[in-house]
């Protein structure tokens, strides 16, 4: 071995020219997963070391449509410190006309238990809820005080509460576990929203009680011990452990997805390692069948080399997580104050020890076959320099075969879903095959067509077609990256072009809640007197409630049983209502709707995809928790329903008779203009102060803006992974501009000029570029058209301009890259160019 | 009783593939070489005589025919064994010398003893150029040497092991005619006390008439010449 060392180190003393590219895949693609895993890593223990203040304590229990009772209140403040809110939904206005939908929070003495609250206007949010001049006092998010030009000092009304504006709400410590907010927040004192009356019209108030547990007391033990003493209670109990589940969830995709493009720029990246290899060793080849000729044994080249290019993938994947270690620290520089959750920037050695491992197993994937071949070279080469080894069986076949093994098992490893994992591997390594072929077939069609050429076209296809053809390494690389760029971008546009075009115009722009079912006739007149005719296709009106799925079959809910897809009907309350007769979109798929007088026990029509993740049939029971009380009802019918479209969208609805005397309150929906929209909204303020307005069309705004906002982060990962083919084209372009320099120089003898020698090279690196954009985008469609349709189940949209742009873009940077090249050759004077110094 | 001869060729044939069709580049040829013995290889360009050296010294496999050498048939050995049968024993020189490009000229007359493990490669090499008259190049590294000094490192590090067989590929064919001249007369000097076998190819009438035997390569054949 230690013959192997002293040659390798003569070997890379002379430098690592040749290895730039090489070190750059490598170093690029380890530096993707090192970055996605170090920020994730970042922000989980942000979020982690938060917990306490997110959750406002070390347990939260919540119920909806209720109080507390005092035996609930008395367990709680055995548990520990105590600090009890009322949730409830109400418009806020001002002196002006302008309306909005606020959560207005009644918090009492101690809250917050943990954090801290951020105003602006007062010293404290118990000077800032103390009532003035006898109105309560409000701390109020200064975006809803903008939004109805109030401000601080000035009064506000909340439903039918008079509240004075005492402070700007820029921070609450809870404010990210509690989820999606219809409205912006305001925080009056428990008394005064106990006074409002607002409690009493609202039947969709909630209570959520904090506790800060004794110390030593552990929160799961608690959890349970609630649990026991009242299971009918329909508590949601959240500890500080999963305070933001939702949210670490959301980061764990987040962090699989970038890695996972990480590790195509890898892939791809691996095509420019191979091929740095090859070019590197084939240099190499007289040098390696002079030292056969002189005794070495097979074993001893691969040693010679394995130890270089081992050296050198320590490099590249050094300087990846260098890279990749650092890039926390600067996003959180970048960022600094604007970043919406807790983040702990530190070194966080497991993401780079994974990032770590996945470059040193894809440098020996795509390593180890050029030294194979390299082992193989015979002797004979020193004769005949196009002469190559047949690859044998042996430990470099074995090694590579181990370590590509070791990709697929590490990804699916630290994967959070393998089976996603898995068919993201297998469609990955599809297109890489397909692509591959893709540039065989190039290079078939370039040595057929040539013939049909003239001129400079003709030296470019014949460059295409020849042995060092950039289509051959240059179009996989290229073209994954360009598949996983468009994935991105065709997803995206989809998903925006249903938020922005698709579900305006089928989704109601206005929900109203709170009509009182006794005065719906009123209601009625003035949204007709807005909108003109109620047809069903503008406007429905139908008791409303939520509840939740408890128990099927008398067994409490097991999330574990349920199928993901549907898993979110279960672990949250649902939309539900109460109807006679079937609404027009009824759509029933199994069993029948029952009679306008029924009275017997209760029934129930479900939504049959929410069934079939339960498993659930026609005839099955199922506990629903409504308004504070648990209720069995049989499935009498399942329904198709489509959630994009204008109509009865309940999943779950009850005959009117198991809700009888429950007071339910209307819900209305309806799908009208803006200038409508100011109309009814004017309108209702007048005569239904206590009706909610909830503005869909602002809700899909924000929540195009805040998809806007995440897609640029996979859209920046996509764009590393289409470098990485870039890379790979420098890579071809590098590695054969000592032959293209000999060739310029001939051609310039023959007497070709310049600009036909610069053609001929862009209509080579071009071509490459149109083949690898056009095959990319077409798999990224591919893979794109199943993610929106069936995971998303959004309607698909082309995005015409992305896509051209994308290939256009590629072709073009291709191009210029071929050109650079050709300009490196085209400077050198056509004799050294033939003496090929 | 006669030793056993270094080199023994029977009947052997070579064909190469090509697009075209295999290229028949030796056909029965037959030569031997006893120890101490210098044959000269000549013959025009293309007729063989390169591949013939690639068959005799184990760096090619004959399509048909025997190749003894020190009594061992190849064919009964794969690469790495021909390999280890060469070593130390068999030295090549080459008309495009071969230097290896990243090492020194000491360090490339090093490099096959360093390969058969031998622990005093270094020194060894420094003596050796010291014999070529470039001591004062061994940290020069190949393209900074001349034609004539990359060639009599080349012979330095053929020679250096203590060869029973040198293969010699048109040595000077690549030298202006002094300097030829010159590389000539070292080698031949050096093989004289060394007491290795020769087998040289060479266009230069002049040098193949210096040597004991001359064969001339026709038709895929040997003749002598």
């Amino acid at each position: 071995m230690s013959v192997a060392i002293a040659f390798a180190r003569r070997e890379l003393r002379s430098g690592v020219a040749g290895f730039r590219i090489f070190l750059a895949c490598l170093a690029l693609g380890v530096a993707a997963l090192a970055a996605a895993g170090s920020t994730a890593e970042a922000f989980r223990q942000g979020l982690a070391s938060q917990a306490r203040s997110i959750l406002g304590g070390d347990l939260a229990v919540s119920v909806e449509g209720r109080r507390f009772t005092p035996a609930e209140t008395a367990a709680f403040a055995k548990l520990g410190a105590v600090s009890d809110t009322l949730r409830v939904r109400a418009m806020a206005q001002g002196s002006s006309d302008s309306r909005r939908l606020a959560e207005v929070r009644g918090v009492d003495a101690a809250f917050p238990l943990a954090g801290s609250v951020q105003l602006t206007g007062a010293p404290s949010l118990a000077a800032a809820v103390a009532p003035i001049d006898g109105l309560p006092g409000a701390a109020v998010d200064p975006a809803l005080l903008d939004r109805l030009g109030v401000r601080i000092g000035q009064t506000l009304m909340l439903g039918d509460m008079q509240v004075r504006v005492r402070a700007a709400l820029t921070g609450e410590p809870d404010r990210l576990s509690r989820g999606f907010a219809l409205g912006p927040s305001a925080i009056v004192s428990r008394a005064a929203l106990e006074r409002s009356g607002l409690i009493e019209a609202d039947a969709l108030f909630g209570e959520t009680a904090r506790i800060a547990l004794r110390p030593g007391a552990k929160p799961t033990p608690a959890v349970a011990a609630l649990h026991r003493a009242f299971p009918d209670a329909g508590f949601r109990i959240r500890d500080r452990t999963d305070a933001v589940s939702g949210l670490k969830r959301l980061i764990d995709q987040l962090e699989f997805f970038l890695s996972f493009i990480g590790l195509a720029a890898l892939l791809a990246g691996g095509l420019g390692v191979s091929s740095a290899v090859t070019a590197y060793l084939e240099a190499r080849k007289p040098a390696i069948a002079v030292l056969k000729a002189l005794g070495a044994e097979g074993a001893l080249i691969r040693n010679v080399y394995l130890i270089q290019i081992g050296a050198l993938a320590a490099l590249g994947v050094a300087i990846g997580l260098a890279l990749g270690a650092a890039s926390p620290f600067v996003l959180g520089w970048i960022a600094r104050n604007r970043l919406p959750v807790p983040v702990l920037f530190a070194l966080y050695p497991k993401p780079l020890i994974v990032a770590g491992l996945f470059g040193a197993l894809a440098a020996a994937a795509f390593s180890l076959l050029p030294l194979a071949r390299a082992r193989a070279t015979p002797p004979a080469a020193l004769f005949r320099r196009d002469l190559g080894g047949q690859i044998r069986w042996g430990l470099e076949t074995a090694a590579l075969i181990l370590a590509g093994l070791g990709l697929v098992a590490l990804t699916l490893i630290t994967a959070p879903s393998p089976t996603v994992a898995g068919v993201m591997i297998a469609a990955v390594l599809f297109a890489f095959a397909l692509l591959w072929l893709i540039g065989r077939a190039a290079t078939w069609t370039a040595t057929r067509a040539r013939w049909l050429a003239r001129g400079p076209l003709r030296i470019g296809l014949a460059n295409l077609a020849g042995p060092a053809s950039a289509a051959r390494t240059a179009t996989p690389a290229i073209g994954l990256g360009v598949a996983l760029l468009s994935a991105v971008v065709l997803i995206q546009s989809s998903l925006l072009s249903q938020v922005r075009d698709v579900a305006p115009a089928a989704a109601p722009s206005l929900i109203l809640t709170q009509i009182p079912p006794e005065r719906a006739t009123a209601f009625d007149a003035i949204m007709a007197a807005a909108m003109g005719p109620l047809t069903p296709d503008r406007y429905r009106r139908a008791p409303f409630a939520t509840g939740r799925i408890a128990a099927i079959d008398g067994q409490p809910v097991d999330p574990k049983h349920i199928d993901p897809s549907g898993r979110w009907a279960f672990d949250q309350d649902i939309t539900l209502s109460d109807l006679a007769s079937p609404p027009p979109d009824a759509n029933l798929t199994a069993g029948q709707w029952w009679a306008p007088d029924y009275t017997g026990p209760p029934l129930a029509m479900l939504d049959q995809a929410i069934a079939a993740a339960a498993h659930l049939k026609v005839g099955d029971r199922i506990t629903v928790d409504v308004l504070g009380r648990p209720l069995d009802a049989q499935i009498a019918g399942l329904r198709h329903i489509d959630f994009g479209q204008f109509g009865a969208t309940f999943p779950l609805i009850l005959d009117p008779a198991a809700l009888a005397g429950a007071g339910l309150r209307d819900v209305a929906i309806a799908k009208t203009s803006p200038s409508a929209e100011a109309t009814i909204l004017k309108s209702l303020g007048k005569d239904f102060p206590a009706v909610n307005v909830i503005s869909v069309r602002e809700q899909l705004d924000a929540a195009a803006h805040l998809f806007d906002q995440l897609a640029w982060a996979v859209r920046g990962a996509a764009a590393v992974a289409a470098l990485a083919g870039l890379l790979v084209l420098t890579g071809a372009i590098t590695a054969s501009a000592q032959t293209r320099g000999r060739e310029a120089a001939i051609l310039k003898v023959l007497g070709a000029t310049r600009g036909q020698i610069l053609l001929a090279y862009g209509v080579e690196y071009g071509a490459v570029g149109v083949i690898a954009g056009v095959a990319g985008v077409a798999l990224g469609a591919a893979a794109a058209y199943p993610v929106v349709a069936f995971v998303f189940h959004a309607r698909w949209s082309l995005d015409v301009g992305g896509v051209a742009a994308l290939v256009a873009i590629t072709a073009g940077l291709a191009a210029v890259g071929g050109l650079a090249g050709a300009a490196v050759a085209l400077g050198r004077r056509p004799a050294r160019g033939l003496r090929g110094g | 009783m006669t030793p056993a001869p270094q080199l023994e060729l029977t009947g052997v044939s070579l064909a190469l593939p090509s697009t075209a069709g295999p290229v028949h580049i030796l056909e029965g040829a037959d030569l031997t070489v006893q120890s101490g013995g210098r044959v000269a290889v000549v013959g025009p360009s293309g007729s063989g005589k390169s591949s013939l050296i690639a068959v005799a010294a184990g760096l090619e496999r004959p399509t048909s025919g025997q190749v003894r050498l020190f009594g061992q048939d190849l064919s009964l050995l794969d690469e790495d064994g021909r390999a280890r049968l060469r070593r130390g024993r068999v030295a090549l020189v080459f008309q495009n010398f071969h230097l290896l490009p990243n090492m020194t000229a000491e360090e490339n007359v090093a490099a096959p003893m360093e390969i058969a493990g031998r622990k005093t490669a270094i020194e060894t090499a420094r003596a050796w150029l010291d014999r070529v008259g470039l001591s004062a190049r061994r940290d020069h590294y190949p393209h900074q040497l001349s034609g004539g000094e990359q060639q009599r490192t080349a012979l330095a590090r053929a020679l250096a092991v203590g060869p029973e067989l040198l293969f010699a590929d048109e040595p000077t064919g690549n030298l202006d005619q002094a300097t030829a001249a010159q590389v000539a007369d070292l080698m031949l000097t050096l093989i004289a006390d060394s007491g290795a076998a020769l087998v040289l190819v060479t266009h230069d009438p002049a040098l193949a008439a210096r040597l004991d035997r001359r064969v001339r390569v026709a038709g895929g054949r040997l003749h002598a010449a």
